[in-house]
């Protein structure tokens, strides 16, 4: 039944619990700090001012942490909908729908990449 | 308590596969007494009133792992499981994800099979001679896996587990901390030859973390940390395989 995504589970295993790890330790302080700490004044504002921000994002480190922070929860993301999808009745379709949901996963990582790359 | 004993109804799930064609519920109500287990009660009636009630069990003292049921809808070691917390009424059902041989013993081959795929014995590449002397292992080694060793496949994980009930080909909890047990041990050499076998048909990646089985295990074994250490070695295993190719392995 899951033949065809069988070899690469481990792979995708890998990348679902790494976008939990980034999910949970970075992109929360990233959501407090953007989406409270600004707004409330704690953060001053200039220090995520577009001259900043394109600085960190051009430096390759910071193209490195970028590609992280969107390809690894994607991949956390699709996998959660797979296994919901299975959880709630779908496990006859997994051979379908496993394959789709990467194959948008890997779209996704993609085009992340190609935009990173062109920062 | 002689007189006006206390009486609880068990509503029990029968099914006789030469006669019927679907499970179905009888209810028998009986005198309990206040330290009675659910096992006690299934005894009672099967001796005092209906012989033709099918239950498994064996060793009264949660060793045997034979009396899984489910009670009121959760995997239950009967024997362990004191009545008195149950309410007037008392549902006994096979336990789930199994098929049902008859009224309450259910078919634990698919089980069996299972287990004995993920190789849960001492694997050695060259066995030590006895002139060798015994094989060592200290204290902290044997801490190292210990816990998973206690399982005493009385199954009511993979009655707990929802990615058993969606996929009956996983391997499941208490094979996979079975064999993860053996993988741990400082003695053992087969953790490759299971690793292959997690990340098989039945793979260990089909786990979604819902720890119902480290929930319901009587023997608090923690298999969804067996199966979690499990994946993680799979997954590292099968990373090292692609940079170094194993003599002999595939």
């Amino acid at each position: 039944m899951k033949h065809p995504l069988l070899k690469l589970e481990p792979l995708i295993w890998l990348l679902f619990g790494q976008g939990i790890l980034l999910g949970t330790i970075l992109l929360t302080p990233w959501v407090l700090v953007v989406g409270l700490g600004v707004p409330l004044g704690i953060v001053p504002a200039e220090a995520l001012s577009y001259e900043r921000a394109i600085a960190l994002a051009s430096h390759i480190v910071g193209r490195l942490i970028l590609l992280g922070l969107i390809v690894l929860p994607l991949w956390k993301g699709v996998h959660h909908m797979r296994h919901s999808f299975i959880d709630f009745g779908g496990a006859e379709r997994d051979a379908l729908v496993a394959p789709l949901l990467y194959l948008l996963a890997t779209i996704g990582s993609v085009l992340a990449l190609v935009a990173v790359v062109r920062i | 308590m002689s007189d006006g004993q206390q009486k609880k109804t068990f509503v029990i799930t029968r099914f006789d596969p030469d006669r019927d064609d679907a499970p179905r519920k009888q209810a028998y109500e009986i005198p309990v007494h206040p330290d009675w287990k659910v096992l006690d009660a299934l005894n009672f009636i099967k001796d005092e009133i209906d012989a033709t009630l099918s239950h498994r069990w064996s060793c009264r003292m949660a060793v045997c792992g034979s009396c899984g049921m489910m009670v009121d809808g959760e995997p239950r070691l009967t024997c362990k499981e004191a009545l008195d917390q149950y309410g007037d009424t008392v549902d006994v059902a096979p336990l789930a994800n199994f098929p049902v041989v008859r009224d309450l013993v259910i078919e634990a081959d698919g089980f069996m099979e299972k287990l004995t795929s993920v190789k849960p014995w001492i694997i050695r590449a060259k066995e030590l001679a006895v002139e060798e002397g015994p094989m060592r292992q200290s204290p902290g080694e044997l801490e190292e896996f210990k816990q998973f060793s206690m399982c005493i496949n009385c199954m009511l994980c993979y009655s707990a587990c929802p990615v058993v009930a969606n996929e009956p080909e996983f391997i499941g909890p208490a094979a996979i901390a079975l064999g993860h047990r053996y993988s741990l041990d400082s003695r053992d050499e087969g953790a490759a030859e299971r690793n292959e076998v997690f990340r098989g048909e039945g793979t260990v990646f089909s786990c979604s973390f819902a720890n119902e089985c480290s929930e319901v295990c009587p023997k608090h074994v923690d298999p969804a940390a067996a199966v979690n250490q499990a994946k993680l070695n799979a997954a590292i295993d099968w990373a090292t395989s692609l940079v170094l190719s194993r003599g002999g392995s595939k």
